[in-house]
């Protein structure tokens, strides 16, 4: 060992001990009522995440008694219709009179498709498959001359193409959750580390599928890629959390974890308000759809990451270190 | 040292070259024209119009820049497709138009290097309605019929009785171009962005390779019929083990129900021999031999017919069921017989017609004239500069001939399981809301980006590493021809938003001096950034590889422009970033 090697390992070892003694100085003075809890009672908290994984499975099962589904399907998923009519003076209350009055034995749930809160547009989806003629007479009876304007879109989605994709998805999400899962353990090569990385994706999905259910959203095929692209999401804050915490060994294991929440909070900062516009600002229901999906997933997230996945890696960290300390002393 | 030093020391590093050169092949790809690019591409040349008469060919490249655009008509600037329209309204009958055109390349916002014009003259043709009438006349036929006695051609006169019809002019017909405002750039917008039709065929079986060929086939082949070749017809599968199969047709620009009912019908195929119905597809032609013995260049057939001319001949055999055959042997039994290059044929051709619509005329042998026979051979020829390109246009010609006989047998059922059709208007608003949402995105993501880190030396850099991510992908888009649709543009902000959090990552983990790390050179820091990014990486693309896969293609454009986004930014941008932020922050 050189001596400039050896100026750079004393130099390090000052540093870490310096900081460790702010660290203890911080710890007693100027700690916050959360921050205590945070800090101390991490074991008690890793429940939190438990119990909104619990309510949301018995959620998703109460679901499947009532609907046969777990998930509620739109129009894309089921089978059905959707028309988008280009327009700026809406009166919705007035179409969905026409409809139910006219038609009344279908289904139909009609939104407002408005950019920063102007109309620009509405969204009328049925459970009808007959290309929205049904439909779009009605709107003529409305607004004579519509049906041969080009402000006119209809979708019409065969309920064995929906049932077909709705399959092929839930095994999508299947294979990408077992894919992972295998990187992560590549990554990491810990079982329990890598097992908090999988089980925070999974509670985000399982917590996500839960709240678009109490939120009444109606799942459609742009909302089944949102939940794809959830995955990618959450484990990216996981992995850094992990790498931060596992790989490194300087400094307190709270100074690590606070370390990587800077700068995980920023990317869920740049996240959420992308999201956010995007929910405020775009027409399109399938946009706004995935981005609604996202924000609720991005929220779970941040619970799940930063109280869940920090908890379980604390008490893996103190089983792991407890024997060591052992052996080092056995050793002298 | 000054800032002059620093920016030379920036665009020497190899990574921000990368980046440079990957911008500029994207400005290469996509050329913006945000000047000059006025007229009106010509989208469909309708069939046997003005415009196909005077030899203006439909468009055979998908590029839109490289598309043809009309920049004026009789000498008179056309700028937009209202003016179009303001021209092409009072046409007369007979009345000559002068279109000139231009084919742009290599454009860069403010023009062209190269315009390459082109003038042609049309005739504007009447529009009939022709109404049969109940009452017959007889009209005079000259035919050159061969002699065999005496060994010449001779002219022969024969009398023939048919239906009288009457035209009526109805008026100025179309001239028979389909047009769009001309393009800015070449950002293939998907059909949800620009209207259009959009139909998804389930097939009720399983089937191989060929058959889907043959299916795909008679959809496109019908469509062009209708004068529609601004058409994408593709196999698209799911992969849950039902395996089923499907059929994308997507028809740009073209929102009507005509179209889907169109497609959702097997499709009408007569062949005719003087006006009279002999057979119908679906019902009366039993076989169609597309492969094997059955089918293919006549053995021995290709040769030169002058210096530069070559002509092959096809064969392939039909099975026509026995009422058919019998059809066929009432009608021609009473046909003369002509001799065309030493073979014999009867003086009647058989006419085909798909869906209404005219498309070829077959000579018929002279051995069959009477004859109630089911298996019949059809031939035909190819012509072109040399033999390969004669057996070419040979077997082309044949496939086309085997589909359009095949119409209305198709071995297997299509059902209609999706449509779409989608309003030009809204498509409009949806690219205008986009865009809005885009720009207010990055706006928000600066803004955070500020507020963290309260430093421009980093902040800049993150921001215009973002910038250039969106451009980087709007090139590879256009260099691959994809189509951006909803999905895709959201896959493009999702990708962009993870750019952005590696470019956090990258940040925080190269300037942390906190606890104990400041021993560490650069690149070390580097290397832990590139660990968590990779990982993360890693799990992106296994997350959204199944989804490129699955569900019938619904979802594809969204997988590939995600997985190709964070592939780019972790292979281009990441590395420019960080070369970037190392010689501004390095202290």
């Amino acid at each position: 060992m050189n001596r400039k090697e050896r100026r750079q390992l004393l130099k390090e070892k000052q540093f870490s001990d310096a900081s460790v003694e702010q660290n203890k100085i911080s710890s007693d003075k100027g700690r916050g009522f959360f921050q205590r809890i945070y800090e101390d009672e991490y074991k008690k908290l890793i429940f939190i995440p438990f119990a909104i994984l619990l309510i949301a499975i018995t959620i998703i099962i109460m679901n499947v008694v009532q609907t046969g589904e777990f998930v509620n399907k739109g129009f894309s998923l089921s089978g059905g219709t959707a028309i988008t009519v280009v327009a700026g003076n809406i009166n919705i209350d007035v179409i969905e009179d026409q409809l139910k009055s006219n038609l009344p034995d279908n289904q139909f749930s009609i939104r407002v498709l408005s950019e920063a809160g102007v109309a620009r547009g509405f969204n009328i989806e049925s459970d009808m498959t007959d290309n929205g003629e049904a439909i779009i007479n009605e709107l003529e009876k409305l607004s004579p001359g519509i049906k041969d304007s080009d402000s006119l879109s209809v979708t019409t989605m065969g309920s064995s193409l929906g049932d077909s994709f709705f399959k092929d998805a839930i095994l999508a999400i299947i294979i990408a959750f077992i894919f992972m899962s295998i990187v992560v353990f590549i990554i990491f090569k810990q079982a329990s580390p890598s097992l908090a990385v999988i089980l925070c994706a999974l509670s985000d999905i399982v917590v996500t599928i839960a709240a678009i259910n109490i939120f009444g959203i109606k799942l459609s095929t742009a909302g089944i890629a949102a939940l794809l692209m959830l995955i990618g999401y959450s484990v990216d804050t996981d992995i850094l959390l992990s790498t931060r915490v596992i790989r490194e060994k300087k400094g307190r294991v709270m100074t690590r974890v606070y370390d990587a929440l800077k700068t995980g909070i920023t990317m869920n900062a740049t996240t959420l308000i992308t999201v956010i516009v995007g929910i405020v600002i775009s027409q399109s229901p399938e946009l706004k759809q995935i981005f609604t999906i996202l924000l609720i997933g991005l929220v779970i997230d941040i619970i799940n990451t930063w109280i869940q996945n920090v908890g379980i890696l604390r008490l893996y960290l103190e089983r792991k270190d407890r024997p060591k300390v052992k052996s080092e002393s056995n050793g002298q | 040292m000054g800032s002059n030093g620093v920016t030379k020391r920036i665009l020497k590093k190899t990574r921000v070259i990368i980046l440079i050169i990957a911008l500029v092949l994207s400005l290469f790809a996509i050329q913006f024209l945000t000047v000059g690019n006025t007229g009106v591409a010509i989208r469909t040349i309708s069939k046997d119009s003005a415009a196909a008469v005077a030899g203006i060919a439909s468009p055979r490249t998908t590029q839109p820049m490289a598309r043809e655009v009309i920049v004026a008509l009789n000498n008179k600037n056309i700028d937009t497709v209202e003016d179009y329209f303001t021209f092409t309204k009072d046409l007369k009958i007979n009345q000559s138009i002068s279109v000139k055109t231009v084919n742009r390349k290599f454009c860069f916002v403010v023009g062209c290097l190269i315009n390459d014009y082109n003038t042609y003259r049309l005739k504007v043709q009447p529009e009939y309605e022709i109404i049969e009438l109940n009452e017959t006349e007889s009209i005079d036929i000259t035919e050159q019929v061969f002699n065999e006695t005496i060994n010449e051609t001779v002219n022969v006169t024969r009398t023939e009785i048919i239906n009288k019809t009457i035209k009526n002019v109805l008026g100025p017909a179309d001239i028979g171009f389909s047009v769009y405002p001309a393009p800015s750039n070449n950002l293939k917008k998907g059909l949800d962005l620009q209207g259009g039709t959009r139909v998804l065929l389930m097939l009720d079986e399983h089937v191989d390779t060929d058959v889907m060929e043959l299916v795909i086939d008679n959809i496109k082949q019908r469509l062009n019929v209708y004068g529609l070749t601004d058409i994408v017809v593709r196999e698209v599968k799911g992969f849950t083990g039902t395996g089923d199969q499907y059929v994308l047709v997507e028809i740009a620009g073209v929102n009507s129900e005509e179209i889907r009912d169109l497609i959702s019908q097997q499709g009408k195929f007569e062949a005719k021999i003087g006006g009279e119905v002999v057979f119908i597809g679906g019902k009366d032609i039993t076989y169609v031999a597309r492969a094997g013995d059955q089918a293919g260049l006549e053995y021995g057939s290709c040769g030169p017919v002058s210096d530069d001319l070559y002509t092959c001949r096809f064969r392939f055999g039909i099975s026509l069921t026995p009422e058919a055959a019998q059809k066929q042997a009432d009608i021609t039994a009473e046909l003369p017989i002509v001799v065309e290059n030493g073979r014999e044929y009867l003086n009647e051709s058989i006419t085909l017609y798909l869906d209404d619509e005219f498309v070829d005329e077959l000579r018929i042998g002279a051995e069959l004239g009477g004859n109630a026979v089911t298996e019949i051979m059809i031939s035909g020829s190819g012509s072109g500069i040399d033999e390969q390109s004669a057996a070419n246009d040979a077997i082309v010609s044949m496939k086309k001939l085997q589909t359009v006989l095949t119409t209305g047998s198709l071995p297997v059922k299509i059902n209609i399981v999706k449509t779409d059709t989608i309003s030009p208007t809204l498509g409009e608003q949806f690219i205008k809301n986009i865009m809005l949402v885009g720009l207010l995105a990055i706006i928000g993501v600066s803004l955070v980006i500020f507020i963290r880190y309260r430093n421009l030396k980093v902040s800049i850099p993150v921001i215009i590493t973002m910038l250039s991510e969106v451009f980087i992908l709007l090139g590879f888009a256009s260099l691959v021809g994809w189509n951006l649709d909803i999905a895709a543009i959201a896959g493009i902000l999702i990708a962009v938003g993870t750019g952005v959090d590696d470019q956090i990552v990258i940040t925080d983990e190269t300037m942390k001096n906190a606890i104990g790390e400041s021993h560490l050179t650069w690149k070390q820091r580097f290397k832990k950034a590139l660990f968590i990014i990779i990982a993360a990486y890693s799990t992106t693309m296994v997350a959204m590889l199944p989804l490129y896969f699955a569900g019938a293609g619904l979802v594809k454009g969204f997988a590939l422009t995600t997985m190709a986004g964070v592939t780019i930014g972790v292979l281009i941008t990441r590395q420019a970033f960080a070369a970037i932020l190392e010689e501004l922050v390095k202290k």
